[in-house]
């Protein structure tokens, strides 16, 4: 990194809009990998009980928000 | 609010519809109003963004490395990278063992049915936002009815996917509003 490149780099982390953004996304890239990863135990005929205690959750949770597909 | 949009207003809406059912999307978003905004070439809001380069074409490539990025735009993959998160490593990796497109997720079908035959998809809050401000834009510029412009400065003024890729080819609001009054003053 060039002396510019690392200062603009430095300030963008200062920046509340980039982390909250960063926050913001990550929490949109963690709803798609929850589904992805619960498709994939219900296909394997995982009962929610089992999904639901390894994503640390109750399983009334984890049926209201992905049941019904 | 709707009576007062114009034919090709109206027809936005409509593409926007058919947008998220091509897509298997269970609501109306932002992302699907953009294409539709740009369906007709000919039209107002088109031809304001054909000059700065966005097309139906570009948006189309743009939107699709959005969906597969679990819907976000080059800026958040961006501020994840500052975080040191390679999105595009984490796609290709949940690709690898889910199959393309894994993370681009329909979303949860919300669709409603009325009697069996009305096929209804509402609209997310966004999306509602974006038609609630086109109204707003079209009193504003003292405009009688809402056209396809107005959904074009109301989309802008909604941060998200749909205005971020605009905003990384050039158009933001305050240049869009601005091209907006030339156009006007050249009447």
């Amino acid at each position: 990194m060039t002396k510019a490149t690392e200062l603009a780099a430095s300030a963008s982390d200062h920046d509340p809009r980039v982390g909250l953004r960063a926050v913001a996304a990550l929490r949109r890239l963690l709803e798609q990998l929850e589904a992805v990863q619960v498709r994939n135990a219900r296909s394997q005929r995982w009962a929610w009980q089992e999904i639901a205690e390894e994503l640390g959750v109750s399983r009334q949770a984890v049926h209201k928000k992905h049941g019904r597909r | 609010m709707f009576e007062r949009f114009t034919r090709t207003a109206r027809a936005v809406v409509v593409g926007a519809q058919r947008e998220a059912e091509r897509e298997g999307a269970g609501e109306i978003s932002p992302v699907h109003l953009l294409p539709a905004l740009l369906a007709d070439p000919t039209d107002v809001a088109a031809a304001v963004l054909a000059e700065h380069g966005v097309t139906a074409d570009t948006v189309a490539e743009d939107l699709r490395r959005t969906r597969r990025r679990a819907g976000l735009s080059d800026e958040d993959a961006a501020a994840l990278e500052r975080l040191g998160i390679d999105v595009e490593n984490i796609v290709e990796r949940v690709e690898q063992t889910h199959g393309e497109y894994a993370l681009a997720g329909g979303g949860r079908p919300k669709r409603r049915r009325l009697f069996g035959v009305l096929d209804h998809r509402p609209f997310t809050s966004q999306a509602k936002q974006v038609l609630e401000q086109s109204l707003r834009e079209a009193i504003d510029l003292g405009d009688r009815h809402i056209g396809t412009e107005h959904l074009m400065l109301g989309l802008l003024q909604q941060p998200g996917p749909a205005s971020d890729l605009l905003a990384a080819r050039g158009v933001d609001y305050p240049t869009a509003r601005r091209d907006m009054t030339r156009r006007a003053a050249a009447g």
